[in-house]
């Protein structure tokens, strides 16, 4: 869950080629907290000490993408990978905390309480009941997943997908939270809207979530 | 200098770009720029240098230089360019006087191309840039019938000549993706010998496939964590649909992807047009550098 703080062990991560241009340092291929956290520690390790002729580095849910310079060998960059990886430490992962507020009115609230088993009032209690964590930012612009939830909090999409919600929905599905940063389609369930945006193309950076940030969503009306 | 041209004539996905909206993919944004970088540069090169350019598609593309005067290069695929209704050689370039029309209709081959100028495109960077991305709807801009266009500021750079690249016919050559090894090596091998047909459907986000011998078709592969995508990546949708992602693809995604085409074979592929037959060569990365290092000498 979000918040531990105890020492674990990350899982062996796996350096692959994507394309000819990247590296993808990837923790597993399911989405576990473990593999997560793995790479949300690789991905801070690598801003406070970058690895010489890596462009971009991008934390995703299990994985970190490292973009390279295509004139450097990727197997130079590799080995350096491999140190880093040698001392990664479970370092305090959560770099800023955030309340944010939500009304939960959602299209689909009433149905995702109903298949979970619970009513409105205790999935919403429930789905607040412990911060998240941001697992990743992906998808479209400012999209983040955050979770984990506990095992009962887990459903699956939806079969339909809604070709376009707006700014600001909130999102559940597969165990994680999600806020459309932008107007987008999605087969998430809605479960509520917020004021937070966390998308703003003029603004440096760009976004204000970043992976690893702790997220205590507040219910309001 | 400075300049303004009037876009009199425009297809649906005609757009200014750049070299791409780099660095923002943790926020969720992919770099965008030209579908075809190569012919990009080369009109660049050109025209003299200026920062931004017009990309077109097959519909062509009409301008008229409404004020001022400047020197445009063009490049991509195989268009006909005409200046005044006088024929120029393609790629090219030509320096335009207030007044002068610019009218470029389809050729023989090619997807996309791109317009360039001695001069800035005057418009705002979003990200640092001015790259139009379709799929989040951010920055540069789509042209339409009727938009004015400014250029600014002057570009040092001299023009070089360039002829046009050697088209290479051969299977667009491809590294094996992050979930090859979901498939089976007989589906890999026949995903190698296979010959697909790029469909209609595509756009700057990708390039759909026809797979008439179903190679897909019964490759079930049950849902995975979304992960990183680059250009390049051949996804593998649910029903069997191999699609090409491409420019503006999505940062992350959750089909599997079998393999990734190269970057020296990225704008070779972008410019086959729907109806053409295309086979996928597997190489090696240290290949696929090798390639891409020699392109740039």
């Amino acid at each position: 869950m979000a918040g531990s703080s105890a020492p674990q062990t990350f899982p062996t991560p796996t350096i692959v080629p994507l394309g000819d241009r990247s590296l993808l340092v990837r923790f597993g291929t399911a989405l576990t907290d473990a593999a997560n956290r793995a790479a949300i520690a690789l991905a801070l390790a690598l801003d406070r000490e970058p690895i010489a002729d890596v462009v971009e580095v991008v934390p995703n849910l299990v994985s970190v993408l490292l973009r390279y310079d295509p004139l450097v060998s990727p197997a130079t960059i590799a080995g350096e990978l491999r140190l880093r990886l040698f001392a990664l430490g479970d370092a305090a992962l959560a770099t800023a905390h955030w309340t944010i507020p939500v009304i939960f009115d959602g299209p689909d609230r009433n149905e995702v309480a109903a298949l979970l088993g619970l009513s409105a009032a205790d999935f919403i209690a429930a789905h607040n009941a412990a911060p998240l964590r941001v697992l990743a930012t992906g998808f479209a612009p400012g999209f983040v997943y955050c979770g984990l939830h506990a095992d009962k909090l887990v459903l699956p999409r939806r079969t339909a997908v809604r070709s376009a919600v707006p700014v600001g929905s909130v999102l559940f599905a597969a165990g994680q939270t999600a806020i459309a940063a932008t107007e987008m389609p999605t087969g998430w369930h809605v479960i509520g809207r917020t004021d937070f945006r966390n998308f703003d193309p003029q603004a440096e950076p760009p976004t204000r979530l970043g992976a690893g940030d702790s997220v205590a969503f507040e219910a309001v009306s | 200098m400075s300049a303004v041209l009037t876009i009199v004539r425009a297809g649906p996905l005609t757009s200014i770009q750049d070299e791409g909206r780099f660095g923002m993919l943790r926020h969720g944004i992919s770099a965008s720029g030209p579908m075809d970088g190569g012919a990009f540069a080369q009109a660049g090169a050109l025209a003299g240098g200026g920062r931004g350019g017009v990309e077109f598609t097959m519909a062509g593309l009409d301008i008229r230089l409404a004020r001022g005067q400047c020197r445009v290069g063009f490049a991509g695929g195989d268009f006909t360019i005409r200046h005044n209704g006088a024929a120029l050689d393609w790629p090219g370039a030509v320096t335009l006087a207030a007044g002068d029309m610019l009218a470029v209709t389809p050729g023989r081959w090619g997807n996309y191309g791109y317009l360039r100028f001695d001069a800035d495109m005057d418009m705002a960077p979003v990200m640092g840039s001015i790259a139009t991305n379709s799929r989040a709807r951010l920055g540069g801009r789509v042209l339409q019938a009727g938009d004015e266009v400014a250029l600014t500021g002057g570009s040092a750079a001299v023009p070089v000549r360039a002829g046009p690249e050697a088209q290479d016919d051969g299977p667009i050559r491809v590294a094996w993706g992050l979930h090859a090894d979901l498939f089976s090596p007989e589906l890999r091998q026949r995903f190698a010998a296979a010959e697909f047909v790029v469909s209609l459907r595509l756009d700057r986000m990708g390039v759909r496939l026809e797979d008439a011998g179903r190679v897909f078709a019964d490759a079930a592969i049950l849902s995975l964590a979304s992960d990183a995508i680059v250009p390049g990546d051949i996804q593998i949708l649910g029903d069997g649909t191999p699609i090409v992602l491409m420019r503006d693809h999505q940062p992350t995604g959750g089909y599997p992807r079998i393999a990734t085409v190269i970057s020296a074979d990225l704008d070779r592929f972008a410019q086959l047009r729907p109806g053409t037959p295309v086979a996928f060569e597997p190489v090696s990365v240290e290949h696929a550098r090798a390639l891409l290092r020699s392109r740039r000498t």
